[in-house]
């Protein structure tokens, strides 16, 4: 038995050694796309001078997200224990000069990914076309558009993004494209208003027309690293699940069937051991997922299990047996079930790109 | 879920202390109204825990009788939290009646303690250099009538406090009164006055009359709940009166408007300075758990420094040390 699996007690070594048994057939392949600064790297972009020190960072200078390391291992290992096929991106806006650092920093973390793809900053410099240097929209959605038709037939789409640039409107016109929820006339005219690199929207469109059709976008993730109020991403519908920590996120892969407990118990400890959070922290940001609708099916069975894992505080020990007795008799009024999360039918996309465009771009604004 | 902008403002300004402070914060109301104000706020969920209460009492209920009609008041649950341990301190900016009833009800009392204090920080001239800005005033409502005993203890609680809160060294310590002679104000008043000067645990300075009040003669005003809630009613209604007095002004001559154009930077510093919100609450002295009562009109920002307020006193042990001190009046 592993150290972490003494940890976890013999229950929940069970369960590492046992992810729910499904037929490998029936698995289709999973991606899983993410955003790099601000999604997997802590990148520091707040002043001129901070920016201009990123290029020049080393590998061991940069620094991950908190929990983000162990939940992206736990997504490679869930998916061998099921034998399902697994491919990790990155998708980034950021130049390809720091590539080597980032790979380099993806192998001291011990995350193997099977691509990486950079915004080549340098034609727009070169041009003179300045305007594009900022613009994310047209390149990531050109980029993931290619990948797309590269990915295995059939695969479900996992993305990774955060509340600091494009991620969630970029990520939500993909996962529609791809759908065929979005006509390729609808994708033109907003990117049009988006005021995208003309060059890549010609791109858009061819790519978009040869995209076979298929709903592969399970879930999109907006890591709230700006602590945008998560309310603000209503209009993206259910699908985009804004989380203020890799725990919440693992929480809802584990709901998913992407990643077993033991996933979710191993992005806890790191948070309690790297992030000094507490076990009553990631109760407190469990309880706010279930709030907020993210999270439903068998939410006490899920806690007691986290509880039993030493992931969260056992409710069973705080004060004596009268105590706990008076305060259940006293206390035991239900509390409002949350809503269910309705699946998104069409989003609003002029609304949506309004309000993105009155807000000069800031995430989340686009959808208050 | 009490005060007159409820539950937005407590919201924000819970969502405000998430985000600054370490603190873990408990949110006792109508759990979806709560989520419905979060979802439109920054905020850091691992720093908030929203406790579900379905009733709330209201600013205009009679305290005794709403408490027994509601058996599950956001006050009463609160209070019942933290008697449990499942919280250090409560904060509440609702009806200040039921928050008295709900924490005498499911607090205990300190030992030795005959009447627990509401005590609250106003702005004050300060004479002596170093004097801090504000004084601490106490009962401001907690009681009606207290006798000497009474205000020995109240002294004690306030010194205690304004040392560990405030930080004042030796605060000084003055008994509200009608003059600066020792045997003014009749018996209770005499007396007390009596039991003060031979007290060593505290620095008492005698009476102080209603003109001291407001300069620096005292840290720490002692007077029973009645006269205490007059005079913080006073302090609060000058604020008001200024205001009508310049809104007067500025109609007047263009020549007072220009003035008071001029004036208007300082004005609002002297506003902020005097304004309820930025000094968080008064606390409820003499039990063994903490509240600390906010301004009924109380927003955001009064909110978040009422909570960082209750934190310290947590975090500095003030409610032992009161004990302690009390201990030795006792003894």
């Amino acid at each position: 038995m592993s150290a972490r699996e003494e940890r976890l007690g013999w229950v929940d070594a069970l369960r590492v050694r046992r992810p729910r048994r499904r037929a490998a057939a029936a698995l289709p392949p999973v991606v899983y796309r993410w955003d790099l600064d601000k999604t997997y790297l802590k990148s520091d972009f707040e002043s001129l001078t901070k920016m201009m020190r990123v290029p020049f960072e080393r590998a061991e200078d940069k620094i991950d997200e908190p929990g983000v390391v162990a939940l992206m291992r736990a997504l490679r290992a869930g998916a061998r224990a099921e034998g399902r096929r697994i491919l990790v991106y990155f998708v980034s806006a950021s130049p390809p000069q720091i590539g080597r650092a980032i790979r380099e920093k993806l192998a001291l973390d011990g995350v193997e990914i099977d691509g990486i793809v950079f915004k080549d900053q340098l034609q727009h410099l070169v041009r003179g076309r300045f305007r594009f240097l900022r613009e994310q929209i047209g390149f990531k959605l050109a980029e993931l558009l290619k990948a797309r038709l590269a990915a295995p037939a059939g695969a479900v789409e996992y993305l990774f993004g955060d509340d600091w640039e494009s991620d969630s409107l970029c990520y939500s016109l993909y996962a529609d494209v791809v759908a065929g929820r979005l006509d390729h006339q609808a994708l033109g005219d907003i990117l049009v208003r988006l005021r995208i690199d003309p060059a890549r929207l010609v791109e858009i469109r061819g790519l978009a027309r040869k995209i076979p059709t298929v709903d592969a976008v399970r879930r999109i993730f907006i890591n709230l690293e700006r602590r945008t109020p998560p309310g603000r991403f209503r209009n993206f519908g259910a699908r985009l699940v804004p989380t203020f920590n890799y725990f919440q996120t693992a929480l809802v892969l584990h709901e998913e069937g992407m990643v077993p407990l033991a996933a979710v118990v191993a992005v806890g400890h790191s948070l309690i051991d790297r992030a000094t959070y507490t076990r009553a922290q990631l109760r407190n940001s469990l309880d706010d997922l279930v709030r907020r609708g993210h999270l439903r099916d068998d939410e006490p069975v899920l806690r007691r299990d986290l509880e039993e894992s030493g992931v969260l505080p056992s409710t069973a020990t705080q004060g004596s047996w009268t105590q706990r007795l008076w305060r259940r008799l006293r206390r035991r009024r239900p509390a409002p079930k949350p809503l269910p999360a309705k699946r998104p039918v069409v989003i609003d996309y002029p609304r949506l790109v309004d309000a993105w465009l009155a807000s000069g771009g800031r995430p989340g604004e686009a959808a208050s | 879920m009490g005060g007159d902008f409820a539950p937005e403002e407590i919201v924000k300004g819970v969502a405000a202390a998430s985000l600054a402070t370490a603190i873990e914060c408990v949110l006792v109301g109508d759990e979806p109204r709560i989520q419905a104000v979060l979802d439109t706020l920054s905020y850091d969920p691992a720093h908030i825990r929203i406790h579900h209460a379905a009733d709330a009492v209201g600013m205009q209920e009679a305290p005794r009788e709403a408490l027994r009609a509601k058996r599950d008041a956001s006050i009463r649950v609160g209070a019942s939290l933290v008697a449990d341990g499942q919280a250090d301190a409560l904060v509440s900016a609702g009806n200040t009646g039921a928050c008295l009833l709900a924490c005498a009800r499911e607090f205990r009392i300190l030992k030795g303690v005959r009447k627990p204090g509401l005590a609250s920080v106003y702005p004050r001239h300060t004479d002596l250099p170093g004097q801090d800005p504000l004084a601490l005033l106490l009962d401001v409502g907690a009681t009606v009538r207290c006798d000497a005993a009474d205000l020995v203890q109240l002294a004690v609680m306030g010194s205690v406090w304004a040392h560990r809160v405030s930080r004042i060294a030796r605060p000084r310590v003055g008994l509200l009164n009608m003059g600066a002679e020792p045997f003014r104000g009749g018996d209770v008043l005499a007396e007390a006055h009596e039991r003060l000067t031979t007290l060593p645990a505290i620095d008492f300075v005698g009476n102080v009359e209603g003109s001291d009040v407001a300069k620096g003669r005292a840290d720490v005003i002692v007077c029973e709940g009645l006269l205490g809630s007059v005079v913080l009613k006073f302090i609060e209604g000058i604020t008001d009166v200024v205001n009508d007095v310049a809104s007067h002004a500025v109609k007047q001559r263009f020549v007072w408007r220009l003035g008071m154009r001029l004036l208007s930077r300082g004005l609002r510093e002297v506003a902020h300075f005097t304004e309820h919100a930025a000094y968080g609450g008064a606390p409820l002295l003499g039990f063994e758990q903490l509240l600390v009562k906010t301004h009924e009109h109380s927003r955001a920002l009064a909110i978040a420094n009422a909570v960082k307020l209750a934190a310290k006193t947590v975090r500095e042990g003030v409610i032992a040390e009161i004990g302690a001190g009390l201990e030795g009046v006792r003894a």
